[in-house]
Protein backbone atom coordinates (compact mmCIF):
# COMPACT_ATOMS: atom_id res chain seq x y z
CA UNK A 1 0.00 0.00 0.00
CA UNK A 2 2.58 2.19 1.24
CA UNK A 3 4.51 1.73 -2.31
CA UNK A 4 1.80 2.12 -4.57
CA UNK A 5 1.18 5.43 -3.11
CA UNK A 6 4.50 6.24 -3.30
CA UNK A 7 4.60 5.09 -7.01
CA UNK A 8 1.11 7.51 -7.31
CA UNK A 9 2.84 10.44 -5.70
CA UNK A 10 5.96 10.23 -7.82
CA UNK A 11 3.86 9.55 -10.93
CA UNK A 12 1.61 12.59 -10.33
CA UNK A 13 4.78 14.99 -9.33
CA UNK A 14 6.30 13.96 -12.78
CA UNK A 15 3.29 14.93 -14.71
CA UNK A 16 3.70 18.37 -12.78
CA UNK A 17 7.45 18.79 -13.48
CA UNK A 18 6.59 18.02 -17.06
CA UNK A 19 3.82 20.10 -17.40
CA UNK A 20 6.04 23.14 -16.28
CA UNK A 21 7.59 23.30 -19.31
CA UNK A 22 4.85 24.49 -20.88
CA UNK A 23 4.45 27.71 -18.65
CA UNK A 24 5.60 30.75 -20.22
CA UNK A 25 9.07 31.96 -18.89
CA UNK A 26 8.98 33.91 -15.95
CA UNK A 27 8.29 37.68 -16.39
CA UNK A 28 7.71 37.29 -20.29
CA UNK A 29 5.90 39.90 -20.96
CA UNK A 30 3.82 38.25 -23.94
CA UNK A 31 2.54 35.35 -21.67
CA UNK A 32 -1.73 35.38 -21.44
CA UNK A 33 -1.60 36.40 -17.50
CA UNK A 34 0.17 40.37 -19.06
CA UNK A 35 -1.90 40.78 -21.78
CA UNK A 36 -5.11 40.75 -21.99
CA UNK A 37 -6.16 42.88 -18.09
CA UNK A 38 -3.23 43.64 -16.23
CA UNK A 39 -2.39 46.48 -18.95
CA UNK A 40 -5.62 47.93 -18.23
CA UNK A 41 -5.77 47.59 -14.69
CA UNK A 42 -1.84 49.39 -14.72
CA UNK A 43 -3.06 52.11 -17.14
CA UNK A 44 -6.71 52.95 -15.48
CA UNK A 45 -6.92 52.08 -12.03
CA UNK A 46 -6.32 55.37 -11.11
CA UNK A 47 -8.35 57.64 -13.14
CA UNK A 48 -11.52 54.96 -12.88
CA UNK A 49 -11.15 54.15 -9.29
CA UNK A 50 -9.25 57.08 -7.73
CA UNK A 51 -6.90 54.62 -6.03
CA UNK A 52 -3.38 54.96 -6.37
CA UNK A 53 -2.75 51.24 -5.03
CA UNK A 54 -3.70 49.13 -7.80
CA UNK A 55 -3.58 45.60 -5.40
CA UNK A 56 -6.26 47.74 -3.47
CA UNK A 57 -8.47 48.37 -6.67
CA UNK A 58 -8.06 45.35 -8.32
CA UNK A 59 -8.81 42.99 -4.93
CA UNK A 60 -11.96 45.57 -3.79
CA UNK A 61 -13.40 46.45 -6.86
CA UNK A 62 -12.07 44.92 -10.44
CA UNK A 63 -12.51 41.46 -8.69
CA UNK A 64 -15.42 42.34 -5.88
CA UNK A 65 -16.97 38.88 -5.91
CA UNK A 66 -13.95 37.45 -5.39
CA UNK A 67 -13.11 39.12 -2.60
CA UNK A 68 -16.48 39.21 -0.86
CA UNK A 69 -16.58 35.28 -0.99
CA UNK A 70 -12.70 35.27 0.06
CA UNK A 71 -14.41 36.61 3.74
CA UNK A 72 -17.12 34.75 3.56
CA UNK A 73 -14.88 31.54 3.10
CA UNK A 74 -13.21 33.40 6.16
CA UNK A 75 -16.39 33.66 8.46
CA UNK A 76 -17.04 29.37 7.85
CA UNK A 77 -13.79 28.96 8.89
CA UNK A 78 -14.56 30.82 11.91
CA UNK A 79 -17.93 28.80 12.19
CA UNK A 80 -16.71 25.30 11.18
CA UNK A 81 -14.09 25.80 14.51
CA UNK A 82 -16.71 27.08 16.30
CA UNK A 83 -19.34 24.12 15.76
CA UNK A 84 -16.03 21.79 15.98
CA UNK A 85 -14.68 22.37 19.28
CA UNK A 86 -16.91 24.53 21.27
CA UNK A 87 -18.34 22.63 24.18
CA UNK A 88 -21.43 23.64 25.90
CA UNK A 89 -21.91 21.22 29.17
CA UNK A 90 -19.32 21.76 32.30
CA UNK A 91 -17.66 18.92 32.71
CA UNK A 92 -17.14 18.03 36.08
CA UNK A 93 -12.84 18.84 36.88
CA UNK A 94 -10.96 20.50 39.38
CA UNK A 95 -10.88 23.94 40.21
CA UNK A 96 -7.73 26.00 41.40
CA UNK A 97 -8.17 29.31 43.47
CA UNK A 98 -5.92 31.78 44.61
CA UNK A 99 -6.59 33.71 48.15
CA UNK A 100 -5.49 36.99 47.13
CA UNK A 101 -4.19 38.35 51.04
CA UNK A 102 -2.22 35.08 51.65
CA UNK A 103 -1.31 33.60 48.24
CA UNK A 104 -2.78 30.05 49.19
CA UNK A 105 -3.92 28.23 46.17
CA UNK A 106 -7.49 26.04 46.68
CA UNK A 107 -8.48 23.14 45.00
CA UNK A 108 -11.68 22.27 44.62
CA UNK A 109 -13.17 19.09 43.24
CA UNK A 110 -16.70 18.87 41.91
CA UNK A 111 -19.31 20.76 41.24
CA UNK A 112 -18.88 23.28 44.25
CA UNK A 113 -17.36 27.06 42.33
CA UNK A 114 -16.28 30.15 44.09
CA UNK A 115 -18.35 32.81 42.68
CA UNK A 116 -16.28 35.10 39.68
CA UNK A 117 -17.20 38.39 41.74
CA UNK A 118 -15.33 37.03 45.02
CA UNK A 119 -12.74 40.17 45.83
CA UNK A 120 -10.66 37.50 47.90
CA UNK A 121 -10.09 34.86 45.54
CA UNK A 122 -9.10 34.50 42.12
CA UNK A 123 -9.54 31.91 39.85
CA UNK A 124 -6.22 30.31 38.35
CA UNK A 125 -5.74 28.00 35.38
CA UNK A 126 -4.58 24.22 36.16
CA UNK A 127 -1.29 24.73 35.28
CA UNK A 128 -0.53 28.01 36.46
CA UNK A 129 2.25 29.71 35.39
CA UNK A 130 3.03 33.18 37.89
CA UNK A 131 2.48 36.08 35.51
CA UNK A 132 4.98 37.70 34.47
CA UNK A 133 5.70 41.04 35.52
CA UNK A 134 8.03 42.32 32.38
CA UNK A 135 5.70 40.74 29.77
CA UNK A 136 2.10 41.92 31.39
CA UNK A 137 3.44 45.25 31.53
CA UNK A 138 4.65 45.71 28.03
CA UNK A 139 1.68 43.89 26.52
CA UNK A 140 -0.63 46.25 28.15
CA UNK A 141 1.36 49.20 26.88
CA UNK A 142 1.84 48.02 23.34
CA UNK A 143 -2.19 46.70 23.03
CA UNK A 144 -3.18 50.17 22.25
CA UNK A 145 -0.29 50.63 19.12
CA UNK A 146 -0.88 47.90 17.78
CA UNK A 147 -4.70 48.26 17.51
CA UNK A 148 -3.88 52.39 16.02
CA UNK A 149 -1.65 50.05 13.42
CA UNK A 150 -4.01 48.42 12.92
CA UNK A 151 -6.42 50.65 12.01
CA UNK A 152 -3.95 52.67 9.68
CA UNK A 153 -3.67 49.62 7.89
CA UNK A 154 -7.33 49.29 6.66
CA UNK A 155 -7.94 52.94 6.53
CA UNK A 156 -4.37 53.59 4.37
CA UNK A 157 -4.93 50.74 2.09
CA UNK A 158 -5.58 52.85 -0.81
CA UNK A 159 -2.04 54.37 -0.63
CA UNK A 160 0.37 51.86 0.86
CA UNK A 161 0.47 48.08 1.04
CA UNK A 162 -2.46 47.00 3.45
CA UNK A 163 -6.00 46.93 3.71
CA UNK A 164 -9.07 44.56 5.29
CA UNK A 165 -7.12 41.36 5.96
CA UNK A 166 -3.83 42.30 6.88
CA UNK A 167 -5.28 45.16 9.40
CA UNK A 168 -7.89 42.61 10.74
CA UNK A 169 -5.16 40.19 11.31
CA UNK A 170 -3.37 42.59 13.41
CA UNK A 171 -6.41 43.50 15.56
CA UNK A 172 -7.46 40.14 16.19
CA UNK A 173 -3.42 39.59 17.50
CA UNK A 174 -3.94 42.84 19.32
CA UNK A 175 -6.50 40.90 21.70
CA UNK A 176 -4.65 37.46 21.72
CA UNK A 177 -1.52 39.45 23.02
CA UNK A 178 -3.84 40.12 26.05
CA UNK A 179 -4.61 36.02 25.78
CA UNK A 180 -1.44 35.20 26.20
CA UNK A 181 0.37 37.55 28.64
CA UNK A 182 -2.43 37.23 30.63
CA UNK A 183 -4.97 34.72 30.64
CA UNK A 184 -7.76 33.32 28.52
CA UNK A 185 -10.67 34.68 30.48
CA UNK A 186 -8.78 38.20 30.53
CA UNK A 187 -9.16 38.61 26.71
CA UNK A 188 -12.42 36.91 26.77
CA UNK A 189 -14.02 39.36 29.38
CA UNK A 190 -12.41 42.65 27.05
CA UNK A 191 -14.11 40.74 23.60
CA UNK A 192 -16.77 38.44 25.04
CA UNK A 193 -17.67 35.48 22.53
CA UNK A 194 -21.37 36.91 21.73
CA UNK A 195 -19.84 40.08 20.12
CA UNK A 196 -17.38 38.00 19.09
CA UNK A 197 -20.28 36.06 17.01
CA UNK A 198 -22.08 38.79 15.86
CA UNK A 199 -19.04 40.84 14.52
CA UNK A 200 -17.50 38.36 12.12
CA UNK A 201 -21.12 37.60 10.46
CA UNK A 202 -21.19 41.52 10.80
CA UNK A 203 -18.22 41.86 8.62
CA UNK A 204 -19.37 39.49 5.89
CA UNK A 205 -22.69 41.72 6.39
CA UNK A 206 -21.49 45.10 5.43
CA UNK A 207 -19.70 43.47 2.61
CA UNK A 208 -22.73 41.98 0.72
CA UNK A 209 -24.76 45.21 2.16
CA UNK A 210 -22.89 47.66 -0.02
CA UNK A 211 -23.09 45.71 -3.04
CA UNK A 212 -26.94 45.15 -2.50
CA UNK A 213 -26.98 48.76 -1.60
CA UNK A 214 -25.45 49.21 -5.00
CA UNK A 215 -28.11 47.19 -6.78
CA UNK A 216 -30.88 48.61 -4.94
CA UNK A 217 -29.86 52.54 -6.33
CA UNK A 218 -29.67 50.80 -9.71
CA UNK A 219 -26.56 49.77 -10.91
CA UNK A 220 -25.24 46.46 -10.93
CA UNK A 221 -23.91 44.59 -7.44
CA UNK A 222 -20.89 45.26 -5.80
CA UNK A 223 -20.93 48.50 -8.69
CA UNK A 224 -20.28 51.15 -6.30
CA UNK A 225 -20.02 53.91 -8.91
CA UNK A 226 -23.76 53.78 -7.68
CA UNK A 227 -22.99 55.54 -4.06
CA UNK A 228 -22.49 58.88 -5.92
CA UNK A 229 -26.11 59.27 -5.71
CA UNK A 230 -25.95 59.49 -1.96
CA UNK A 231 -22.55 60.90 -1.48
CA UNK A 232 -21.54 64.34 -1.71
CA UNK A 233 -18.49 63.43 -4.34
CA UNK A 234 -18.29 62.44 -7.77
CA UNK A 235 -18.67 58.96 -9.39
CA UNK A 236 -14.83 57.56 -9.13
CA UNK A 237 -14.46 59.00 -5.80
CA UNK A 238 -17.54 57.08 -4.79
CA UNK A 239 -15.23 53.87 -6.20
CA UNK A 240 -12.37 54.88 -3.69
CA UNK A 241 -15.36 55.43 -0.70
CA UNK A 242 -16.79 51.74 -1.62
CA UNK A 243 -13.80 49.77 -1.43
CA UNK A 244 -12.73 51.88 2.04
CA UNK A 245 -16.41 50.55 3.28
CA UNK A 246 -15.96 46.92 1.91
CA UNK A 247 -12.69 46.87 3.72
CA UNK A 248 -13.63 48.30 6.58
CA UNK A 249 -16.25 44.87 6.82
CA UNK A 250 -13.23 42.68 5.83
CA UNK A 251 -11.52 43.75 8.57
CA UNK A 252 -14.11 43.30 11.17
CA UNK A 253 -14.76 40.01 10.09
CA UNK A 254 -10.88 39.39 9.97
CA UNK A 255 -10.57 39.96 13.59
CA UNK A 256 -13.12 38.42 14.73
CA UNK A 257 -12.86 35.38 13.08
CA UNK A 258 -8.96 35.25 14.45
CA UNK A 259 -10.19 35.29 18.22
CA UNK A 260 -12.33 33.17 17.46
CA UNK A 261 -10.21 30.39 16.22
CA UNK A 262 -7.59 31.42 18.69
CA UNK A 263 -10.02 30.42 21.70
CA UNK A 264 -11.35 27.85 20.70
CA UNK A 265 -8.40 26.37 19.95
CA UNK A 266 -6.69 27.17 23.08
CA UNK A 267 -8.92 26.00 25.12
CA UNK A 268 -10.66 23.01 23.63
CA UNK A 269 -13.63 24.91 23.12
CA UNK A 270 -14.15 25.44 26.92
CA UNK A 271 -13.19 29.20 26.76
CA UNK A 272 -12.08 29.02 30.41
CA UNK A 273 -8.35 28.45 30.20
CA UNK A 274 -5.10 27.41 28.40
CA UNK A 275 -2.51 28.94 26.91
CA UNK B 1 28.74 65.48 3.37
CA UNK B 2 28.92 65.48 6.65
CA UNK B 3 25.62 63.60 6.95
CA UNK B 4 26.67 60.70 4.56
CA UNK B 5 29.42 60.13 6.55
CA UNK B 6 27.24 59.57 10.19
CA UNK B 7 24.82 57.52 7.45
CA UNK B 8 27.56 55.31 6.54
CA UNK B 9 29.23 54.96 10.39
CA UNK B 10 25.80 54.29 11.68
CA UNK B 11 25.18 51.82 9.11
CA UNK B 12 28.37 50.27 9.15
CA UNK B 13 27.97 49.57 13.27
CA UNK B 14 24.68 48.38 12.46
CA UNK B 15 26.34 45.86 9.88
CA UNK B 16 28.48 44.84 12.33
CA UNK B 17 26.39 43.90 15.10
CA UNK B 18 24.42 42.34 12.97
CA UNK B 19 26.84 40.16 12.10
CA UNK B 20 28.04 39.47 15.34
CA UNK B 21 24.40 38.22 15.55
CA UNK B 22 24.45 36.14 13.16
CA UNK B 23 27.94 34.23 13.96
CA UNK B 24 26.31 33.88 17.69
CA UNK B 25 23.00 32.21 16.81
CA UNK B 26 25.44 29.83 14.38
CA UNK B 27 28.29 29.46 17.19
CA UNK B 28 26.92 29.47 20.69
CA UNK B 29 26.28 25.85 22.44
CA UNK B 30 22.86 26.00 23.91
CA UNK B 31 19.37 27.35 23.47
CA UNK B 32 19.82 30.45 26.37
CA UNK B 33 23.41 31.32 25.27
CA UNK B 34 21.63 31.64 21.26
CA UNK B 35 19.31 33.64 22.44
CA UNK B 36 21.09 36.08 23.61
CA UNK B 37 22.81 36.88 20.43
CA UNK B 38 19.80 37.18 18.47
CA UNK B 39 17.32 39.30 21.33
CA UNK B 40 20.51 41.87 21.98
CA UNK B 41 22.42 42.32 19.28
CA UNK B 42 19.54 42.34 16.56
CA UNK B 43 17.85 44.99 18.80
CA UNK B 44 21.01 47.29 18.45
CA UNK B 45 21.92 46.75 15.03
CA UNK B 46 18.26 47.70 14.14
CA UNK B 47 18.39 50.92 15.99
CA UNK B 48 21.59 51.68 14.04
CA UNK B 49 20.42 50.75 10.60
CA UNK B 50 16.95 52.33 11.14
CA UNK B 51 18.76 55.66 12.59
CA UNK B 52 20.85 55.83 10.07
CA UNK B 53 18.36 55.47 7.17
CA UNK B 54 16.14 58.24 8.94
CA UNK B 55 19.07 60.07 8.83
CA UNK B 56 19.73 59.51 5.08
CA UNK B 57 15.97 60.34 4.30
CA UNK B 58 16.62 63.98 5.62
CA UNK B 59 19.01 64.66 2.80
CA UNK B 60 16.60 67.48 2.02
CA UNK B 61 14.26 68.54 4.69
CA UNK B 62 10.90 68.67 3.77
CA UNK B 63 7.63 68.00 5.55
CA UNK B 64 7.10 64.36 4.17
CA UNK B 65 10.37 63.36 4.27
CA UNK B 66 10.13 64.28 8.16
CA UNK B 67 7.16 62.68 8.55
CA UNK B 68 8.67 59.38 6.84
CA UNK B 69 11.81 59.45 9.02
CA UNK B 70 9.73 59.96 12.25
CA UNK B 71 7.65 56.75 11.45
CA UNK B 72 11.28 54.74 10.92
CA UNK B 73 11.97 56.19 14.35
CA UNK B 74 8.43 55.14 15.62
CA UNK B 75 9.35 51.58 14.61
CA UNK B 76 12.82 51.96 16.34
CA UNK B 77 11.09 52.91 19.37
CA UNK B 78 8.35 49.76 19.16
CA UNK B 79 11.57 47.22 17.87
CA UNK B 80 13.44 48.56 21.01
CA UNK B 81 10.68 47.53 23.48
CA UNK B 82 8.74 43.91 22.18
CA UNK B 83 12.23 42.20 20.87
CA UNK B 84 13.91 42.58 24.34
CA UNK B 85 10.37 41.30 25.66
CA UNK B 86 10.16 38.54 23.87
CA UNK B 87 13.80 36.89 24.02
CA UNK B 88 12.79 37.24 28.21
CA UNK B 89 9.19 35.39 27.50
CA UNK B 90 10.89 33.03 25.59
CA UNK B 91 14.04 32.33 28.30
CA UNK B 92 11.62 31.89 30.97
CA UNK B 93 9.45 29.66 28.98
CA UNK B 94 12.20 27.74 29.10
CA UNK B 95 13.19 28.44 32.45
CA UNK B 96 9.87 26.72 33.48
CA UNK B 97 10.04 24.06 30.88
CA UNK B 98 13.08 22.66 33.03
CA UNK B 99 15.64 22.89 30.29
CA UNK B 100 18.83 23.13 32.12
CA UNK B 101 21.62 25.53 30.99
CA UNK B 102 24.87 24.17 29.21
CA UNK B 103 27.65 23.82 30.97
CA UNK B 104 31.07 23.04 30.07
CA UNK B 105 32.43 19.67 28.54
CA UNK B 106 28.06 19.00 28.21
CA UNK B 107 27.24 18.29 24.28
CA UNK B 108 26.65 21.20 22.32
CA UNK B 109 22.49 21.35 21.60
Amino acid sequence: MKRLALLIVILSGGLLLYATKDFPSWGDPNSPASTHVSPRYLEKSLEETAVPNVVTAVLADYRGYDTMFETTVIFCAGVACFMLLRKFEPEERDLYYRHIPTGLTLHIKGEKQIPSTSKEFEKIDAIWTPYDFIINTVSRFLVPFIQLFALYVIAHGHHSPGGGFQGGVILGASIIVLAVAFNLRTAVRRFGEKIDGIMSALGVFIYAGVGAFCAILGAEFLNYRALAKILPVGKVMARSHGILAVEIGVGIAVMAVMICIYNNVASEGKFDEGL
Amino acid sequence: MVLNGVVMVLMFCGLVFFTGGGIGILRFPDFYTRLHPAGKLDTLGSLLMMTSVAIFNLHEITLSNALTSLKIMLIVVFVFISSPTATHAIMDAGVRAGLRPWEKGMPRG
